[in-house]
């Protein structure tokens, strides 16, 4: 368990310091869907870590969770650009509403304990 | 807990970090750049000058090439009006020429005239050249000059006192006429029997007729102004 942390953190870590120091520059037309990705990810993130707190953690669900839902919140936000429809806003409601239940839930766990 | 759960933790944290690092110099370099609504406006701006300037450009060569096409024509004009109004100053008298035709000279045959009034003899008059300018016309002859004063639409012969009078210029005998013409058809017409040598003889005045191979006949050099006349438009 305090293994899976300290990876989580270093890998954590190592990203940042790699997309910090890469030179490759996202263009700004993207940044919307990046930034809506980057949500959906969060939100598979704590709720992967809340599963591990109610001790169902699944490796697989967890896996697709974090990729098919960044791909789907960014591919939502670009097809609601192309519409003319703000669906991003649709997935920055859906997920923040859930990262705050799970922060919620994780919370909670932490107090039990 | 298994190796497979604590790699895809790993992993994805990896990339977890690399979007939020992305992510977070993304929006940084916006806060401190142009906005990106800003730069697509802008962007669909310089499409639509870039369009406007490719049509301007268009326009100015269908322009150009109108207007070289409107300066060819108006050297063409040039050209003609040029050559119309050459062959106006040729008709008219107002340009130098030369070519074929006949010299008379007129001249009293002073104390030779016979029928004993010599102490009268006679000096040619105005009728005289008159005749002879007439005679010469009819005969065909193109340009006409009197002792260098070109003959043309407007002059006059007349006599002031003992003298003539051609284009306001006072002229005195010896006169000789000068007339660009079938030097032929002009000469016979003189000398027909009966005609206006033979008339001129018989007053008493020395006719001579010569033909010549050339003769210059020099421009009009006095003032052409029409004060009163103004051209009529047709149509």
């Amino acid at each position: 368990m305090w293994f899976g942390i300290g990876l989580a953190v270093l890998g954590l870590a190592v990203g940042v310091l790699i997309g910090l120091n890469v030179p490759l520059v996202l263009p700004q037309a993207y940044a919307k869907y990046m930034s809506v990705a980057v949500l959906a990810a969060l939100d598979s993130v704590f709720g992967g870590i809340r599963a591990a707190m109610e001790d169902h953690f699944d490796n697989n669900i967890f896996l697709t969770g974090f990729f098919s839902n960044a791909l789907l919140a960014a591919g939502l936000a670009f097809i609601g650009e192309r519409l003319g429809i703000d669906l991003y806003l649709a997935a920055v409601v859906a997920f923040g509403v859930r990262l705050f239940q799970n922060l919620a839930i994780i919370r909670r766990y932490l107090l039990k304990k | 807990m298994n190796r497979p759960i604590y790699f895809s933790i790993a992993a994805v944290a990896v990339i977890l970090g690399l979007m939020l690092a992305f992510q977070f110099r993304n929006t940084s370099s916006i806060s401190h750049s142009v906005p990106y609504d800003r730069v697509q406006e802008l962007t669909i701006e310089k499409k639509q000058l870039e369009k406007e300037k490719a049509q301007l450009d268009d326009e100015i060569d269908d322009l150009t090439a109108k207007l070289a096409i409107a300066g060819k024509s108006a050297g063409e004009a040039n050209i003609a009006l040029r050559g119309e109004l050459e062959k106006t100053k040729l008709i008219a008298g107002l340009v130098p020429v030369t070519g074929p035709g006949i010299e008379i000279t007129l001249s009293d045959l002073l104390g030779e005239t016979g029928a004993g009034n010599a102490s009268t003899s006679y000096i040619v008059r105005d009728d005289d050249l008159l005749k002879l300018v007439n005679e010469l016309r009819g005969a065909g002859a193109d340009a006409i000059a009197i002792n260098g004063q070109r003959v043309m639409a407007t002059t006059e012969i007349r006599m002031i006192g003992n003298h003539i009078n051609v284009n306001l210029a006072r002229i005195s005998m010896p006169y000789k006429v000068t007339a660009i013409g079938n030097a032929e058809v002009l000469k016979s017409s003189l000398e027909a029997k009966g005609g206006l040598a033979e008339y001129l003889s018989t007053l008493g005045i020395m006719v001579t007729i010569q033909a010549r191979e050339r003769v210059a006949i020099p421009a009009f050099k006095g003032d052409l102004s029409f004060d009163y006349a103004k051209s009529v438009q047709k149509g």
